[in-house]
């Protein structure tokens, strides 16, 4: 058997092994690789710096806990921004594993900058059926959530009182880890004209290029390249930028693969 | 009645949105409110019925003692205990509910989803072969992607700028075409569904 | 906690919980040599804890305060001032949350078509609601977005980049649409449109291995950081 030929059949396990150290490696050794900001991360970032303090942006947790690690930094980049610029949060969320993480992902992130819960932001919870949900957002927030996630009726909270519809709200930015961003666009941006923004995993990414490109989004923050470039944005560097070296050298060491995996099966046809 | 009845309150609700969008007025504007809310609690109650179908599904596993039974037993446990922990201690932060949320269910869903990195480059490895133009084309284009947006490509112009053309450009329109056949596929089945021409919603009689 | 190898208490709340968390990380990932009894007794666990949230989560979020403190405080309500009107509003609170209750009957075969009421109603507002949306959304604004830019042509490279859009739009769209037999100059068209969608599959998957390996990355800094404390 040629080594062609044993290359096919190479042990799957060698193949994670190599994985495991090309991400386990950089981690440990901090190499430092650059990280250059794309057009669709920069929009966002400077859509909100336009903002005024006092605005009201609405965050929605719209993913679950297996995508944890890519979201996290993503999310706490953007919260991050809104409370240093004293714009104000409305958080919700459109999963039931959003409703924990988001309600514990604000309340961390705005402690940061000493925020009250009630005035400077509130954490609605959860609801179920997103369509339903979007568009019931679009003519009473109040009607789609009566009480907060504390269980404290809306309308004891100052901050829900300025916050009817989307007419009070400068910006959706929904966080997710599925295509939820596309009913936000489908519902809230095409019927009630509210602006989007989706942080996105990676691997929904390339579905909204198509709404960028028709102005219905304002852009995108996708995966944890996306929340690098936004923690280079806003001058905090995170656990984004830090994990940034490892996907470099675990996407070289996956392009090597391919490149090994290619020679050999055009080494074993010629061999034929 | 079994089957005309749900077919009248499909027609009936599925045309009382389709007609506010195009006719808003406050009658249809409250009429969508109140729609709206319904189909969020009817919605919840459904979440309700997949959970009491899977614990029926586990514990008539467990009780005909099948193969892995103790496995089916070791998910109904945790449900019970997760759901006693909720509605007993409460959802608050620092709780013992959170506290299994957050050091226990987190952590393996996203171990979980980390597995498939590890799976996706075996696969690359066997699978990603250039047999003719379309693969390579597919190829070529992962390839870009990796090395040009998140690995060093990303700080070499041509490897950047190729990945990011691909992306705004013959990526993008692909996906946009998609959309469109999506977009044009959805509202033909919901035009079948509201006029009840499309049934099998309704399962067998 | 960074200065050495496995320094997290084990006897503090979050210092348990960082360990729980490694040997359940560790569970699963014994997978990858192969399937075993701990790697499924965690998988197990998994499912029953996160349909626990979802129970929990959702009952308490949604259907307490949106169906049943609504229904409690009409009946209180309707009990306490009495009267047409209050009857007529506590009926109102109750339908929606007797439609859900009907989707219970699902378990009893004889009663089970009463849940098809709840369930054509759900239909059939997602049906309403998503003509118009999807009208406007995914053809109107994306056949603007396609043609708009030939009206602004301001460079070489813009109108090459139009084109290829236009071309990738229509080739994608002959692939999907025209069911006949695909050769001559038709078989062209929708090759060219296999050759947009292969470009648009291979970028997602570029950005699917992005996305996974960001989260071993995750986790393996969570190992090597939380845990062993070998990342400062």
């Amino acid at each position: 058997m040629s080594i062609w030929e044993k290359a096919k059949t190479l042990d799957r396990r060698i193949i994670f092994l190599f994985m495991f150290l090309g991400v386990g490696l950089p981690l440990l050794a901090k190499i430092g690789l650059p990280v250059s900001v794309t057009d669709d991360v920069r929009n966002v970032y400077n859509y909100i710096e336009k903002l005024e303090p006092g605005d009201i942006v609405l965050v929605s947790y719209d993913h679950d806990t297996g995508t944890l690690p890519e979201m996290i930094p993503m999310s706490d980049a953007i919260l991050r921004h809104l409370f240093k610029k004293d714009i104000r949060v409305v958080g919700m969320a459109l999963r039931a594993e959003g409703n924990g993480i988001g309600r514990q992902n604000i309340r961390r992130t705005s402690a940061e900058f000493d925020k009250t819960e009630g005035t400077d932001y509130v954490f609605l919870g959860f609801r179920p059926e997103i369509t339903a949900a979007i568009l019931g957002l679009g003519t009473s927030f109040e009607k789609v959530f009566p009480k907060d996630d504390r269980g404290i009726p809306v309308g004891e909270l100052p901050l829900m009182n300025e916050v009817s519809n989307y007419n009070d709200v400068k910006l959706v930015i929904s966080v997710t880890d599925d295509d939820t961003p596309v009913y936000w666009v489908n519902y809230a941006n095409a019927r009630f004209k509210v602006k989007v923004v989706a942080g996105l995993t990676a691997v929904m990414a390339t579905t909204f290029f198509p709404f960028i490109d028709s102005g219905q989004m304002v852009g995108m923050v996708a995966g944890l390249k996306g929340a690098a470039e936004y923690e280079k944005l806003i001058k905090t560097p995170g656990r984004a930028a830090r994990g940034m070296d490892a996907q470099s050298i675990a996407h070289l060491v996956m392009i090597g693969f391919i490149i090994i995996g290619n020679v050999a099966f055009i080494m074993r046809r010629r061999g034929k | 009645m079994r089957r005309t009845f749900p077919i009248l309150v499909c027609f009936s609700f599925g045309m009382t949105m389709l007609v506010q969008f195009f006719v808003p007025s406050k009658l249809s504007t409250d009429a969508y409110n109140e729609i709206t809310n319904w189909v969020q609690i009817i919605y919840a109650f459904a979440l309700i019925v997949g959970v009491v179908g899977l614990l029926k599904y586990h514990f008539s596993r467990v009780s005909r003692r099948e193969r892995g039974w103790f496995y089916n037993l070791v998910t109904v446990a945790s449900l019970i205990v997760m759901s006693l922990l909720g509605f007993i201690g409460g959802r608050g932060d620092g709780g013992s509910f959170m506290w299994v949320f957050n050091n226990m269910m987190a952590p393996m869903q996203a171990t979980v989803f980390s597995l498939l990195a590890f799976f996706v480059a075996s696969a690359a490895y066997r699978g990603f072969l250039a047999r003719n133009l379309e693969a390579f084309l597919l190829l070529f284009s992962a390839v870009m992607i990796m090395f040009g947006i998140a690995s060093v490509g990303n700080a070499i112009p041509p490897f950047s700028d190729i990945a990011n053309w691909i992306l705004i450009n013959p990526s993008m329109t692909a996906r946009r075409g998609i959309f469109i056949g999506v977009g044009l596929g959805t509202i033909a089945v919901s035009l079948r569904v509201i006029l009840g021409v499309e049934r099998t919603y309704l399962g067998k009689e | 906690m960074n200065s050495g190898l496995i320094c997290v208490s084990l006897f503090t709340a979050d210092g348990a919980g960082i360990w729980i968390a490694s040997i359940l990380t560790l569970a699963i990932y014994s997978f990858l040599y192969k399937d075993n009894p701990i790697y499924r007794f965690s998988e197990s666990l998994l499912i029953g804890i996160s349909v626990g949230f979802l129970l929990v989560t959702t009952f308490d979020t949604t259907l307490l305060p949106k169906a049943f403190e609504p229904v409690g405080k009409g009946l209180s309500v309707m009990f306490g001032i009495g009267g047409f009107g209050s009857i007529i509003s506590f009926i109102w609170l109750l339908i929606p949350v007797a439609l859900g209750l009907l989707m219970f009957a699902r378990f009893v075969p004889k009663y089970a078509w009463m849940s098809r009421v709840a369930l054509a109603l759900y239909i059939g507002f997602g049906a309403g609601a998503s003509i118009p949306a999807n009208m406007q959304s995914y053809i109107l604004r994306q056949i603007d977005a396609t043609i708009r830019p030939f009206l602004h042509i301001d460079s070489f490279w813009s109108l090459i980049n139009a084109i290829v859009i236009l071309a990738g739009l229509i080739s994608t769209l002959f692939y999907f649409f025209f069911s006949k037999e695909q050769k001559g100059a038709f078989g062209k068209i929708t090759r060219l449109g296999t050759f947009y969608l292969m470009i648009f599959f291979g970028a997602t998957f570029g950005y699917t291995v992005m996305a996974r390996i960001s989260l071993l990355i995750g986790r393996l800094t969570f190992l090597l950081k939380d845990w062993l404390g070998l990342i400062s």
